[in-house]
């Protein structure tokens, strides 16, 4: 990986579709649907990119320990399970800070990803991120677009919608990852701020480095002059002129507002600053949490997916989960005291989650499996067979801290013996994207006119929120 | 029960006493019998009968009143039940009286109130091309009596400098260096204007280049851009593209070998789509897409909505889109699939047009093909010549004749201009170029640009609309104005290219003025100024280093790159490679490693053995640097390469090694060739000089005295660092960012 690509906030822009919308200054109708009560101003997400495996996490199921001749179809979890802060709610090992405030969430075990057939991860990405499975004949937008465009700015001098932890350039699946990083038919308003690396997150609102303070100042009264002594023409009162004028100073306002303090985590006091600062991950939390209190209002922070790498391990997956949980364990549960000790927690919405989860044998769900891309033999004799090297789609965990969630409880049920599929209560994607968009006060048959046609926030406007998550 | 059915033969308009009421009389028949059904809520068949408009609006069959003309009218077939099923459905039929005062109403104008003027009939788009029966057609005569009818004044034209801005980006995506600008307004030719588009249409290279990202756009094409699929992954078109372009391809034949690709080079990239690996809806397979796509790109039809289910609002239906796709599948018959769940129908070729319909010499794909081609093709489809000359026109004033290219069921602001400008450049021979220079040469170009009104219900024209320079031309203008340029490197060890913005990868900065995915059609882009794009312009790295370098460079202060000792793009195929420098003027050897995503180059074992040392193995990226001054080194011979035995999928290693043996520049390692795309200017000397030049090349005129002397002032000093600031400042200005 080019080490200077991930250094730089990159702004990605992607235009809106070449539809009526598209025509200058034309945005999409918003389409409101009656509106629930929010319970939460803000959300953020915290994306585990590459599928989590939840038997090694959020839905810890019988340990097997590695010996040299166990059978694979033996193993549904290579940690054991540890008690939480929640009576009957057990996760596994090595999520122990997280364990300690379980009480402030809900625990949904049976998430649901769609059947795409041969599993490509930035599919089921581009499925959880806009409700819609490409290929779309439509650019859809980015959730953080959705909650940014029907709700607004919490504060005009901070960006809405910020994307953290994610480099662009992967390779491969690169388009794939673009392609759902964006708003879409939204345009470009409300696309994501994107923020690599969030060491870095001070830079993206600071002169550039090679221009400096006191150039940055200089070279924006020279523009200012520059205008002001501009000879009068007829376009004086033109509308894209001052449009354009405008834009320039909400940037130069974003760029010196007081909120822009909230991007430099060098401001962070030390001794906070060290318990997220164990990864670009943690470092990402922190820049979320200083985020919401600056008025952000949809913040994502993965752990970054990349073919292979991170959760999406394809051998060695109880290596790969502990050094992941490890990575997410403190910071997460630092999160939610931050923010409870700030008295955001009740209207922030945290929500952990996955595009799907991992299983050591089946590919898919059971009947629907699909093909292979792991090799891990009947009988594991290394470690690097050890581990949950499959993407499965029957079930999966999400988590809900805060944000007007019902607290300390769990939400569907998986089987306990292989295949640990769902047996209670799934949830479907449409129906997890109305929880999260109930909670913010948006309906989910809220529509967007685009081309003549209502384009809905969850599919065709039928996603139900969960009621019993709801306190 | 026997009716007999009366006839009102109208032989004179009937006098406003003597008119049906249509709130009385019109619309209590309507509320009584069909209201039920046709309701604003429930709208059976796209139609609301609740009010007049709705009444003359028409639903999915289209237009259910024609004023003044009762027997082509929908409503009356259906009530009279010559159209089937009759209405009201499932309800007795109106009797005669009733049925005689919609008519009567109809035929008298379907007028609103009894006292209103006629009502107009809502547009409907004829299939085939109307020549306009005048002697003297052009744009500018049918343009002037728009404006005579609706009582606007003609523009004026604009001046000899915007005239040149205008067209040189229009034509070339290029700004006129001041030099071209100083020799246009110099000359004293009267004919100099259309001398000058000849002159840009006849440089075939500069005018592809940029048309290419017009195209690129339509046609959803983008180098090294790639979906993830098991089957044929969307190829790129560009070599074709860009040869089409160079040559100026008739349009027919662009078209021909855009839905029927036969020579190994042409376009089958087209008709591929954009194809995701796995499990894919029904209605996005590629033949599904090349359906939606071409009919949006040729036809300006949206068969989207009817790919998954009959359509909500248009009367296109799902049986439509799949005969459409039927001569692109592999298989000419395809099983109809509703909202994915298959049906018991089955779709084979036929075109959305029966009259235009023929069929196939036989179910081969390639006969399929070829009969697509030949329908759209037809004399008699004018949607075609109408759709391209829309887009054409939208380019280049900046607002269509129809409001939307993707939807030319729309009414045109002129139908007259529209169908004689199609027909005209039918008759050209669907000449791209010949028709882009009928439009530059007519007044209706030259005049004066208005600013574009938002959310107008019914488009008036007043002249060109005011545009603001693509993300493309933007970086363009960097490049012509400083003469730094983003380098094009082609794969297989060639050398770079230094390069127009079209033909490098999307970077944030021309990401956030528009440049597109591509993963859809786009027809337009997004001019909108946002705060997010601002941040881009005013904090961006991209620009940033750009305007940097580019300062250094018009100063004459940027140091050539230096050049390579070796260069080796690894293959893991060939393995390990030997290599023998000269190294006796050397006082240094830089030995580089370049990570060009590698999956995990922390995993990558390169390693560089040097003479006869030991393997020294080193990271991926890194540099190392030897210190070989006064040690009488000549040769400089060894090995390099990476020693990972196994290399897995994860790891990927994509590594380049270089070998310098003066300080390189980092972000140029690869040799460049010197051809720059545009000559660079006059490395600059005095402030004057330079504040000059860049008003001159950036904003098309002198700066005023008041201008200068502030744009002085900001390049005393630090030349390089004032000068990359003079040239933020001026393109921030809306003055450069628009076109006038």
């Amino acid at each position: 990986m080019d080490i200077t690509k991930i250094n730089r906030r990159s702004f990605v822009g992607t235009t809106a579709a070449g539809t009526l919308a598209a025509l200058m200054g034309r945005d999409p109708e918003v389409v409101k649907a009656a509106a629930p009560a929010a319970t939460a101003d803000a959300i953020i997400v915290l994306w585990m990119g590459g599928g989590m495996a939840q038997t090694e996490t959020w839905d810890p199921k019988r340990y097997t320990p590695f010996a040299p001749g166990v059978r694979t179809e033996q193993v549904l979890s290579t940690f054991p399970a540890i008690d939480t802060a929640v009576d009957n709610i057990k996760i596994s090992q090595g999520l122990e800070r997280v364990a300690e405030v379980m009480d402030r969430a809900a625990l949904i075990r049976t998430f649901q990803a769609a059947d795409l057939g041969f599993i490509l991860h930035s599919r089921h990405q581009y499925h959880w991120h806009t409700g819609y499975i490409p290929p779309q004949s439509l650019a859809m937008p980015h959730l953080g677009a959705v909650i940014a465009k029907t709700l607004g700015p919490r504060n005009p001098t901070v960006p809405p919608f910020v994307a953290i932890g994610q480099n662009l350039e992967i390779g491969a699946e690169s388009p794939a990852l673009k392609s759902f990083h964006t708003a879409g038919f939204l345009g470009t308003e409300y696309g994501p701020f994107l923020i690599a690396d969030p060491q870095d997150a001070a830079s993206a609102v600071r002169p550039p480095a090679e221009v400096g303070d006191a150039r940055f100042k200089s070279r924006r009264k020279l523009y200012e002059g520059l205008l002001a002594q501009e000879p009068v023409y007829q376009y004086a009162g033109d509308f894209q002129r001052e449009a354009l004028i405008r834009s320039l100073d909400a940037a130069d306002r974003l760029l010196t507002s007081p909120s822009a303090k909230a991007f430099d985590l060098s401001l962070e006091p030390k001794k906070s600053f060290d318990v997220y600062n164990n990864s670009r991950f943690g470092q990402g939390c922190l820049l979320a949490r200083r985020l919401v209190e600056a008025g952000a209002r949809y913040i994502e922070v993965t752990t970054e997916y990349i073919p292979f790498r991170y959760w999406d391990s394809h051998e060695s997956g109880h290596e790969r989960a502990a050094a992941m949980k490890a990575e997410i364990d403190a910071p997460v549960a630092q999160l939610i005291l931050d923010l409870e000790e700030r008295g955001l927690l009740n209207r922030t919405l945290v929500v952990l989650a996955s595009e799907f989860g991992r299983d050591a044998i089946t590919e898919g769900k059971v009947g629907k499996e699909v093909k292979d891309q792991a090799q891990t033999p009947d009988v594991m004799t290394l470690p690097k067979h050890y581990g949950m090297h499959r993407h499965f789609t029957a079930a999966g965990a999400v988590v809900m801290f805060g944000g007007g969630i019902k607290r300390g409880m769990v939400y569907g049920k998986t089987a306990d013996e292989r295949p640990c599929t769902t047996i209670e209560n799934p949830v479907p994607m449409e129906d997890l994207h109305a929880t999260m968009y109930r909670a913010l006060g948006i309906a989910p048959d809220t529509a967007f006119m685009v081309e003549k046609r209502p384009v809905y926030v969850t599919k065709e406007g039928k996603g139900k929120p969960i009621h019993e998550l709801f306190a | 029960m026997k009716y007999c059915s009366f006839f009102w033969i109208l032989a004179l308009p009937l006098a406003a006493a003597d008119r049906v009421d249509f709130d009385r009389q019109v619309h209590a028949i309507l509320a009584e019998r069909c209201i039920v059904c046709h309701s604003q809520e429930k709208r059976s068949g796209g139609l609301s009968l609740a009010t007049w408009r709705d009444t003359l609006d028409g639903g999915r069959s289209g237009t259910t009143v024609r004023p003044g003309s009762s027997a082509t009218s929908i409503l009356i077939a259906r009530v009279t039940g010559e159209s089937q099923p009759r209405m009201p459905l499932g309800g007795a039929p109106l009797n005669d009286s009733q049925i005689a005062i919609l008519k009567t109403w109809i035929d008298d104008g379907a007028r609103a109130t009894p006292t209103s003027a006629p009502a107009k009939a809502k547009w409907e788009a004829p299939l085939t091309l109307t020549r306009p029966a005048v002697s003297d057609a052009s744009i500018d005569r049918f343009v002037s009596d728009y404006l005579a009818k609706n009582s606007l004044p003609q523009p004026a034209l604009v001046s000899d400098t915007q005239f040149a801005r205008r067209t040189y980006l229009d034509v070339w995506g290029l700004l006129p260096t001041p030099d071209q600008l100083r020799e246009f307004t110099a000359n004293t030719d009267p004919d100099k204007r259309s001398k000058l588009i000849s002159a840009l249409l006849g440089n075939n290279r500069n005018y592809a280049e940029n048309w290419i990202t017009f195209w690129n756009d339509l046609l959803r094409n983008d180098e090294g851009v790639n979906y993830y699929s098991e089957t044929a992954s969307r190829k790129s078109i560009t070599p074709w593209l860009l040869g089409a372009l160079e040559s100026n391809m008739p349009y027919d034949r662009f078209v021909s070998s855009l839905l029927n690709p036969k020579a190994p080079t042409d376009p089958e990239g087209f008709l591929i789509g954009v194809n995701w690996r796995g499990v894919v809806s029904v209605s996005q397979t590629p033949a599904l897409q090349a359906a939606q796509n071409t009919a949006q790109v040729f036809l300006g039809i949206n068969l989207k909505c009817n790919s998954c289910h009959d359509s909500f609002i248009s009367h296109w239906k799902l049986k439509d889109a799949y005969s459409l796709a039927s001569y692109f599948a592999p298989e000419p018959k395809l099983q109809l699939y509703r909202c994915d769940v298959a049906q018991d129908q089955f779709s084979e070729p036929s075109f959305l047009y029966p009259e235009l319909n023929r069929a196939p010499a036989s179910s081969s794909l390639a006969d399929r093909r070829a009969a697509a081609a030949a329908i759209f093709l037809d004399p008699r489809d004018g949607r075609l010549a109408r759709t391209l000359v829309n887009r054409i026109w939208e380019r280049l004033l900046g607002h269509g004749i129809v409001e939307n290219s993707d939807e030319m069921d729309g009414e045109p602001w002129s139908p007259e201009l529209l169908d004689w400008l199609a027909s005209d450049f039918v008759d050209h021979g669907y000449d791209l170029k010949q028709l882009i220079a009928t439009i530059l040469e007519s007044r209706a170009y030259q005049a004066v640009a208005v600013a574009h009104k938002a959310n107008e219900p019914t488009h008036t024209y007043r002249g060109p609309e005011v545009r603001r320079l693509t993300a493309e031309q933007f970086a363009d203008a960097v490049g012509s104005i400083t003469g730094d340029w983003h380098v094009y490197q082609p794969s297989g060890g060639k050398p770079g290219e230094y390069s127009r913005e079209w033909h490098v990868a999307a970077n944030p900065l021309t990401r956030a003025l528009g440049r597109p995915i591509r993963d859809q059609v786009y027809s337009t882009r997004d001019t909108q100024a946002t705060t997010l794009q601002a941040l881009e312009l005013v904090n961006g790295e991209t620009l940033t280093h750009w305007l940097s370098r580019g300062a250094k460079k018009m100063l004459g202060e940027l140091p050539p790159d230096p050049g390579s000792a070796y260069d080796l793009p690894y293959s893991v195929k060939n393995g390990p490679q030997e290599f023998d420098i000269d190294v006796s003027k050397a006082d240094k050897i830089w030995l580089i490693v370049k990570d060009n995503g590698s999956y995990s180059p922390e995993k990558v074992q390169a390693f560089w053995q040097l003479g006869s040392d030991a393997v020294r193995q080193v990271k991926t990226p890194s540099v190392t640097v030897l210190d070989i001054k006064g040690k009488g080194f000549t040769n400089l011979h060894g090995k390099v390469g990476i020693e990972n035995k196994e290399v897995t999928s994860d790891i990927n290693p994509q590594v380049r090694f270089f070998v310098f043996e003066t300080e390189p520049n980092m972000e140029r390692l690869t040799h460049v060739a010197p051809a720059l795309p545009v000559e660079a200017g006059p490395v600059l000397k005095t402030p004057e000089e330079i504040v000059n030049r860049v008003y001159w090349h950036a904003l098309g005129r002198a700066p005023s005295p008041s201008e200068r002397a502030l744009a002085v002032k900001t390049m005393a000093g630090h030349s390089a660092t004032g000068l990359a600031d003079l040239l933020w400042a001026v393109m921030m200005k809306p003055e450069f960012q628009l076109i006038y």
